[in-house]
């Protein structure tokens, strides 16, 4: 075990923790300030993924292909909203469940008719497909280091945006008392269609991103929709500080114990026990995690105020 | 014997409050009538499948319809169930009615550790802590490879006593008669002044706090309970399947017992396994009906379910209990008036 390798899974899981922040953010203010259920969150990461795939593909040009499925995914979830979300808003939690988990069942299905049930295969720039010495002497996949940068841009954005401008602080406001925000003059409505088309644009950009590293194929986007919930839990929803935190511990966690907990366990426990054992646990470490934050924390380690 | 006596009244007047799930249970019962004239054994296998995921749904039910809590979780205790009979037959338990009483500890000792953490929050923390804690459990079977980890183990049906399971219908009428327990059970459970209280929270929680009642007691007992009933389906379900993978507790599998709900009603004893039959016979005929319209995407059914349930959500009210409800009272009022005049 060298140093070499625990950098490497440490930017791992960096990368995996600022990509999970990127579907976690806009969902957490879906639903803390919208206090509305989205599962289909995770369409909008197949959503990106696809449309990035496809332009690259069809232009022969990486990054008119992001360039441009970045307005796709703004669009798309702007049409979402527009059309079927915004009725959804009185209804009850139960309701926003079953309606959206018919729309991923919809998505999925509507991306498997248009583009075929295999996965989709589009190819680095020459520039982005090698690899650099973080460290000499420590080659990293530029790829992989180029989707820590951007991740980590964005999540600044975001933070200056919801920590500095007019509209984030009515975001604030409205993740706090979503009743007073509205009673004060704040409009909801266009907040609510905001935030949506955001988050469903940077849910968009980690698809983008996450597709030439894992395969662009239907219901990509679940497994990540999943973690990001447990990210919310953890970082306490509608608080987007909470989800960079969480996100980055939970990629962390994640990468990080799956290659060592085996090795790990192995130091107190006989080889059997230790092979049987360690995959269980470190596929698990996550939501064990989780539990353990909520047997101290239930509303999540940054809650937003008036929630408690 | 008193005692008795009043929950034998309970039950009759139960059973007169809610004809409708009785005539679906009866229907059930007779069934494989139907089907042995019609020579359409396959027809047995789905009213099995509907029955399984009936009795699970009602079990949701509980907590979900009369409870007010979204839990979002409840494959899990049908995963653990079914897990119960296959790890119990991989160290040569054979008896069923062992496999139950297994399944029934492991869903009520994981429900009360589940509920005791996830009770202390509401509303999305709620539906969110309840699916996070069953995907831990689904990872938990995936990467038990003495179990087969994620493609799963093939398991015997169970020995249920005098009761062998290989003979055609036993083991319909074996769930039949789960179903018709467990509906009994919740009748009983709903108007008992358990449940009343229990609905009582559901509508107003500071209300029976007030009461000098404690409603967490009330919750936790409930979605116990669920769990357990969950989990007995689970049970039922790995003999019917003769299979059992983490596919059976996957979060779609979740999602969809609360479809089943939904559709059929919220808080109606019917509604769950009216629901059932809705939710599968649709996903058993969509894809019949698109391979005759539309041969060329006859596999992309849920292109046209998903968008359905979507409009269920938006125009569907009170589920297809409270449909059957409007159209028997506007029968019933045009009737009446027609008398009058």
């Amino acid at each position: 075990m060298t140093i070499t390798l625990i950098l490497e899974q440490i930017f791992n899981g960096l990368q995996a923790g600022v990509t999970l922040f990127l579907v976690a953010a806009g969902l957490t203010l879906i639903l803390g300030v919208m206090n509305f259920v989205f599962l289909a969150h995770g369409a909008q990461v197949m959503i990106g993924a696809y449309a990035a795939a496809a332009i690259t593909n069809a232009t022969g040009h990486f990054y008119i292909g992001i360039l441009l499925a970045i307005p796709l995914t703004f669009i798309s979830g702007y049409l979402l909203e527009y059309l079927v979300i915004r009725h959804l808003y009185r209804r009850d939690h139960m309701e926003q469940v079953l309606a959206t988990f018919g729309l991923i069942l919809f998505f999925n299905e509507a991306i498997r008719i248009g583009f075929g049930p295999a996965a989709l295969f589009s190819d680095l720039p020459p520039s982005l497909s090698g690899f650099v010495e973080i460290l000499p002497g420590v080659p990293y996949p530029a790829f992989r280091l180029w989707v820590i940068v951007v991740g980590l841009c964005c999540a600044l954005a975001i933070g200056l945006f919801v920590s500095r401008t007019r509209t984030g602080a009515m975001l604030r406001a409205g993740a706090e008392n979503p009743e007073m925000a509205a009673a004060l003059g704040v409009n909801i409505k266009r907040l609510f269609r905001l935030i949506f088309a955001a988050g469903a644009t940077f849910a968009g950009i980690a698809g983008m991103m996450l597709g030439p590293l894992t395969a662009v194929q239907p219901g990509m986007g679940e497994p990540l929709l999943i973690l990001s919930l447990v990210v919310i839990i953890i970082g306490g929803i509608g608080s987007v500080r909470g989800a960079f935190i969480a996100a980055i511990i939970v990629g962390l966690v994640d990468t990080v114990g799956r290659v060592f907990l085996p090795s790990l366990l192995r130091l107190f426990f006989d080889q059997a026990t230790a092979d049987g054992a360690g995959p269980a646990l470190a596929s698990m470490l996550v939501y064990i995690l989780m539990a353990v934050i909520l047997i101290f924390r239930p509303t999540g380690l940054f809650p937003a105020k008036g929630r408690e | 014997m008193a005692g008795i006596l009043r929950i034998l009244g309970i039950i009759g007047s139960g059973m007169a409050h809610n004809r409708m799930l009785w005539l679906v249970v009866a229907g059930f019962g007779l069934f494989p009538i139907f089907t042995h004239v019609a020579d359409l054994p396959f027809w047995n296998d789905l009213a099995m499948r509907i029955m399984l995921l009936g009795i699970a749904a009602m079990g949701l039910n509980l907590v979900l319809g009369y409870g007010g809590m979204v839990s979002f979780g409840h494959a899990a205790f049908i995963g653990i169930g079914a897990y119960c009979v296959g790890i119990s037959q991989y160290y040569g338990l054979m008896d069923g009615w062992l496999h139950i009483l297994f399944a029934l500890l492991a869903c009520g000792i994981t429900g009360l550790i589940i509920g005791v953490l996830a009770l202390r929050t509401s509303g999305i923390y709620f539906i969110m802590i309840t699916l996070g804690f069953a995907q831990m459990l689904f990872f938990l079977f995936v990467s038990l490879e003495n179990f087969g980890g994620d493609d799963g183990m093939s398991i015997d049906r169970a020995e249920f006593g005098i009761i062998d399971l290989y003979e055609p219908l036993r083991l319909y009428f074996l769930i039949w008669g789960v179903l018709v327990l467990v509906g009994v059970m919740l009748m009983v459970i709903v108007r008992s002044r358990f449940g009343v209280t229990l609905q009582a929270i559901k509508s107003n929680e500071t209300r029976v706090e007030a009461m000098g009642l404690v409603p967490l007691h009330y919750k936790l007992v409930s979605y116990v309970m669920s769990a357990m009933i969950c989990g007995l389906a689970g049970a039922l379900f790995a003999s019917w399947q003769e299979y059992v993978s983490p596919d059976i507790m996957h979060w779609t599998r979740s999602g969809e017992l609360m479809i089943i709900i939904i559709l059929g009603g919220l808080g109606t004893l019917a509604g769950p396994i009216i629901g059932a039959i809705v939710f599968l016979l649709l996903e058993e005929f969509l894809p019949l009906m698109l391979e005759t319209l539309l041969p060329a995407y006859a596999e992309n059914w849920m292109i046209i379910f998903g968008p359905l349930l979507v409009l269920v959500v938006l125009f569907g009210r009170g589920g297809l209990v409270g449909l059957i409800n409007r159209i028997i009272d506007r029968l019933k009022g045009s009737s009446a008036s027609r008398g009058r005049s």
